[in-house]
């Protein structure tokens, strides 16, 4: 006979539907749509959406404390290891020439990192602990893996909505770089034409550049030392050329198994009780307030170099000056051929998109530094 | 306001920090490239774009940095093949706007001229519509 008790175990999933696990489950279909419909960064967004739906379905057993979701949490994002090797692969990819071409525009990233500290003054002037300030400013870094490990330190309830903005944003790009860029130069900046010379960069000095950015940032900020050294572990892997199969493995294969591994860890903290907060909407303001700034203060600082150097700076490569490689340098490069189409700045614009990789990076690791955390 | 004095002075410092390691890893790696004594060559613009659109290509499939795939046909961006399509469209009228003078067999509104419609009419009415025989 089937007893009420029975009746009662049967209707438990339906029972257990909260109005934000329903919320959540629309947010995950959101972040499908993104991934599927638009190509929104589909090889994160689709496993963060499908760890939010699963997360938030009715008792889910995944985010129980033996649950596949919740095991993948504390096998890679408790302990911040995702993220750096995922950054192997990013350094096994990123080729590092433009930047050794043109080394002065490695001030050109500096300056694409003012968005960081501008957002954490806002986020505290919100009410934001010191804590939460400091990983909310780190979505400015526009880069996924940094923003991670550092919120994941800084303000580990908050790795859900910061990993949701950091990525989207990233994406986001073309849409939100250009009119930051047109609203800060004239016509006649955006036509200057720069001119080129390449200079063959050696093989010896291609392996000395992943060596000494990690004994130099290593050595003066420790806390940056897990992200810079696998980038530039990656880096040394690529241009050493010695082991093939080590690069293409943390490249492909070992970066896949990982981003669909962090994707879904990601997704299952974006439980609706801890995530549909008022905080949450102020993270992704603040989140588009500090790209904003990043570029406007990578333009104004271009803008600075041009001054010096008597025009000879197209200021739209500050823009660049961000860790989104090679997107930001190929909107640059779109941005400059609308006002001239012969005018050819994307090798330049890829050298202050690689500064602003290593100085996003060195950028996490001082926030991490100045709060004496990470350690 | 102690959280603001300690968020401006992270801000001054932090920044500062910031420029000053990468000003340092900017003067090392100079000194690299001088100890290396490899010539600067001028080269075009468009050679530099091509090999950076190299690099790019390369870096595109690093997780984040994706761009959506742009629509192909036959291994073509499609916007390329809508303008070679619409090109070639525009010279194929521009052509045949030049030729017309020397390749009509009459001048327009002449009468040893009949055009296919008229030519179709006239050739209706001298059919006759009631059936052979009868």
């Amino acid at each position: 006979m089937i007893d009420q008790e029975t009746i009662g175990l049967l209707l438990k999933g339906v029972n257990g539907v909260t109005w934000q696990s329903l919320v959540m489950i629309g947010i995950s279909f959101v972040l499908f749509y993104l991934a599927i419909a638009k190509d929104y960064e589909p090889l994160l967004l689709l496993p963060i959406g499908a760890g939010c739906l699963l997360a938030n379905l009715p008792l889910s057993p995944l985010v129980a404390s033996d649950g596949m979701l919740k095991v993948l949490y504390d096998m890679g994002v408790g302990n911040e290891m995702f993220p750096l090797l995922i950054f192997i692969g990013i350094g096994a990819l990123t080729d590092f020439g433009p930047l050794l071409e043109n080394p002065k525009f490695v001030l050109l990233g500096a300056a694409g990192q003012f968005g960081i500290f501008l957002t954490l003054l806002l986020a505290l002037l919100l009410g934001f602990t010191t804590n939460e300030a400091a990983s909310i400013g780190i979505i400015g870094a526009i880069d996924g893996p940094t923003s991670i490990y550092v919120s994941g330190i800084l303000a580990p309830h908050m790795l859900g909505p910061i990993t949701v903005a950091a990525y989207s944003y990233m994406s986001l790009v073309p849409i939100i770089m250009p009119p930051v860029v047109y609203f800060l130069t004239t016509k006649q900046e955006r036509a200057i034409r720069m001119p080129y010379s390449s200079r063959k960069i050696s093989r010896r000095t291609r392996i000395l550049f992943p060596i000494i950015v990690i004994a130099l940032v290593g050595t003066l900020v420790p806390f940056a030392t897990p992200l810079i050294g696998m980038l530039m572990l990656g880096n040394l892997m690529k241009e050493s050329g010695v082991v093939e199969r080590l690069t293409k493995a943390s490249s492909n294969e070992i970066a896949n198994a990982v981003t669909l591994f962090l994707g879904l860890a990601i997704g299952s903290t974006m439980v609706g009780t801890d995530f549909l907060k008022p905080s949450t909407l102020f993270i992704l303001v603040l989140g588009l307030l500090a790209f904003g700034l990043d570029c406007a203060a990578g333009v104004l600082f271009a803008k600075v170099l041009n001054w010096i150097t008597g025009g000879k700076v197209n200021p739209i490569i500050g823009a660049a000056g961000i860790s989104a490689f090679p997107m930001a340098a190929r909107v640059c490069q779109r941005i400059a051929q609308e006002e001239d189409f012969e005018n050819f700045l994307l090798m330049h614009a890829m050298g202050a998109n690689a500064a602003g990789q290593v100085a996003s990076v060195v950028a996490g690791g001082v926030v991490l530094a100045l709060m004496g955390a990470g350690g | 306001m102690e959280n603001i004095a300690w968020g401006l002075q992270m801000t001054v410092l932090g920044m500062g920090l910031v420029f000053a390691l990468l000003a340092l890893l900017w003067l090392l790696l100079t000194l690299v490239l001088k100890l290396d004594k490899e010539p600067e060559v001028e080269v075009s613009a468009q050679e530099a774009t091509l090999e950076a659109e190299r690099i790019a290509a390369i870096a595109d499939d690093a997780v984040g940095a994706q761009t959506p795939e742009r629509p192909t046909v036959n291994g073509m961006p499609a916007d390329l093949v809508a303008a070679i399509l619409v090109a070639t469209h525009k010279h194929r009228k521009t052509m045949r706007r030049q030729a017309a003078p020397l390749v009509r067999i009459a001048w327009p509104g002449s009468q040893i001229f009949a055009s296919r419609w008229l030519a179709t009419g006239r050739a209706r009415q001298n059919n006759n519509w009631q059936p052979r025989g009868k």
